[in-house]
């Protein structure tokens, strides 16, 4: 019976895959809105945009590694330093993973589980933020790469999922707080990011112990971001690097220059891909909001959307700005690292949650930055091999690219998620009991981090509570 | 024509969302406006002097004096008309009172 079943699904979407990853994902996105009952013209658009955005992403990464990897090769020969991995950014990695079908599978699991929790009155958070679902699936497709089991990695996608929901209700006080919004304000964010706030409290609560006066040498963050100006900005950043890898690589003049401007390029490009692939999403996220406020209705609850509202603070950019140039540093010297940062260098995937944490605590964030640039760059170099052969199978990597050259993210939001689905996805694939007690010893500390974090921001949110009823009196 | 800022933390998703959006209700109403997106962090006095209205996500701190009309454009977001319209309202009131 089963394989009957199989046996169909590969007659109907063997054809479909074989049409490779752009038209596959323009005919799938656009049939899914369709059903989420969008109008056919918007669909359609936002299928055809997806198309586009997966081929232009493959273009701008086959510019940027035609390029880099063999500075890159020149430069681990002149220095010695083993830094091997092109570092793309979020872009193409967001790309990548939403031409997998399988996201789609995941979309639809979690906004399942996400109606469910809000009927169960489980969480009071409204998911609308569709395109960030990407977070989960590449940790899903990161446990299918390992143990071929999509039941696993669906049972950690959900696991994740629920993890994300009850982040975003315990965080929204302190959004409230840090960003001044008046109590009928529902915005808060189920964002991937956050789930690193367990570790950063971890490190924030030893700052208490050992350094309670950190906090009075704080400087004034906008300041600081003022003084930078364009020089911290993305084609600035990608000329800067570049320019060291040329110089460092001992390439002739012009290919410095060449190098530098192609890496301003890239990165500028990325962006702008970016924007057309996360316009893809409207339609079918406008659907699925009409589809769930439907469902909900005369329930209030708050709305889960993407993090920028919280770069309204400076402290995060001025954090930023400050971890860049000493990630690099780590970067060149740090065991176990292939990174060169690039592309994720500005560390938009770690300063939102110091922000939330240290509730803009300027030094600690950047103190605790830099305890946590390593887990990012050591994450970046394990899922290297992933990222580099999943952008293949969806034909954003060109298939006559050098051998062993990889691609990756150094900061891509969910560090220890990454090697939790490592961890589970090698248990899957070989069940030795091994490798099972290392999945289930991972899960329950992480689990167990998450539950005393929990607790510690209901402390937090009944303290915002208290000097709220005094404010009344 | 009125010229908008539309500013969130990547320069990507929310501002361009806030910006399709604004540009599509506002010709609705017969308006004729155009948005442009930034980050957040590559805002100075000298870009926001170019504009007539900041509609920024959230609320927001800047080293110098904004001095155009600023709207906070968070609540188009949500995706739900009903929250998103008084964005539109007080935009809409701005946009009259510029043309005067």
């Amino acid at each position: 019976m089963l394989n009957l079943i199989i046996d169909f699904a590969n007659t109907i979407f063997q054809p479909l895959i074989d049409l490779g990853a752009a038209p596959m994902m323009f005919i799938l996105l656009s049939l899914l809105a369709i059903l989420m009952k969008v109008k056919v013209s918007k669909a359609l658009e936002g299928g055809l945009k997806l198309a586009i955005a997966l081929t232009g992403i493959g273009a701008v990464i086959n510019i940027l590694t035609g390029n880099f990897a063999p500075a890159l090769q020149d430069f681990v020969k002149s220095t010695g330093i083993e830094l091997t991995i092109t570092d793309v950014g979020w872009a193409p990695l967001a790309t990548i993973t939403w031409g997998s079908a399988y996201t789609l599978f995941f979309l639809l699991i979690l906004v399942i589980v996400n109606l469910v929790l809000l009927i169960m009155n489980k969480t009071d958070t409204l998911d609308i933020d569709i395109f960030n679902f990407w977070h989960l699936s590449i940790v899903g497709l990161l446990v299918i790469y390992y143990s071929d089991s999509l039941l696993i990695a669906t049972l950690l996608v959900i696991l994740l999922g629920v993890m994300k929901f009850i982040n975003a209700d315990i965080m929204k006080p302190t959004f409230n707080d840090l960003l001044d919004m008046p109590e009928h304000n529902p915005t808060t964010t189920t964002h991937m990011n956050f789930l690193l706030n367990p570790l950063i409290m971890l490190f924030d609560k030893i700052i208490d112990k050992l350094f309670p006066s950190l906090d009075k040498y704080d400087f004034d963050a906008a300041w600081l971001n003022e003084k930078i100006g364009f020089w911290g900005s993305k084609f600035a950043i990608g000329i800067y690097l570049g320019v060291f890898v040329g110089i460092l690589g001992r390439q002739p003049v012009s290919g410095i220059f060449t190098l530098g401007f192609i890496g301003g390029v890239s990165l500028e490009l990325f962006s702008t891909v970016g924007t057309w692939f996360i316009a893809s999403m409207e339609p079918i996220s406008q659907g699925i909001t009409d589809f769930m406020s439907k469902k909900l209705k005369g329930r209030t609850f708050n709305i889960g959307i993407d993090w920028p509202f919280v770069a309204a603070r400076p402290e995060m950019w001025a954090a930023a700005n400050v971890l860049a140039p000493i990630m690099l540093i780590i970067a060149l010297f740090l065991p176990g690292s292939k990174i060169l940062p690039l592309g994720g260098i500005i560390a938009i995937g770690l300063t939102p949650a110091l922000l939330v944490v240290c509730r803009g605590k300027i030094l600690r964030m950047i103190l605790i930055g830099i305890i946590m640039l390593p887990v990012f760059l050591w994450s970046g170099t394990a899922i290297a091999p992933f990222v580099t052969e999943t952008a293949q199978s969806v034909g954003a990597l060109p298939e006559g690219i050098a051998e062993g050259t990889l691609i990756t993210h150094s900061t891509l939001e969910g560090p220890v998620e990454k090697f939790i689905a490592i961890l589970v996805g090698k248990a899957g694939k070989s069940f030795s009991l091994d490798s099972i007690l290392k999945a289930l010893g991972s899960l329950v500390v992480y689990i167990g981090l998450f539950v005393w974090y929990i607790k510690e921001m209901k402390e937090r949110n009944k303290k915002y509570e208290m000097s709220k009823q005094k404010q009344t009196i | 024509m009125i010229k908008i800022l539309a500013a969130c933390g990547a320069g990507i998703n929310s501002s361009h969302q806030i910006k399709t959006a604004i540009e599509n209700e506002m010709k609705k109403r017969k308006y004729d406006v155009s948005v442009d997106t930034i980050v957040v962090k590559d805002i100075t006095q000298e870009i926001m002097n170019k504009y007539d209205i900041f509609t920024p996500i959230s609320k927001m701190k800047f080293s110098f004096k904004i001095d155009i009309p600023v709207v906070e454009a968070g609540p188009i977001l949500y995706r739900i008309p009903a929250m998103a319209d008084p964005v539109y309202d007080e935009l809409e009131n701005i946009i009259r009172d510029l043309n005067k």
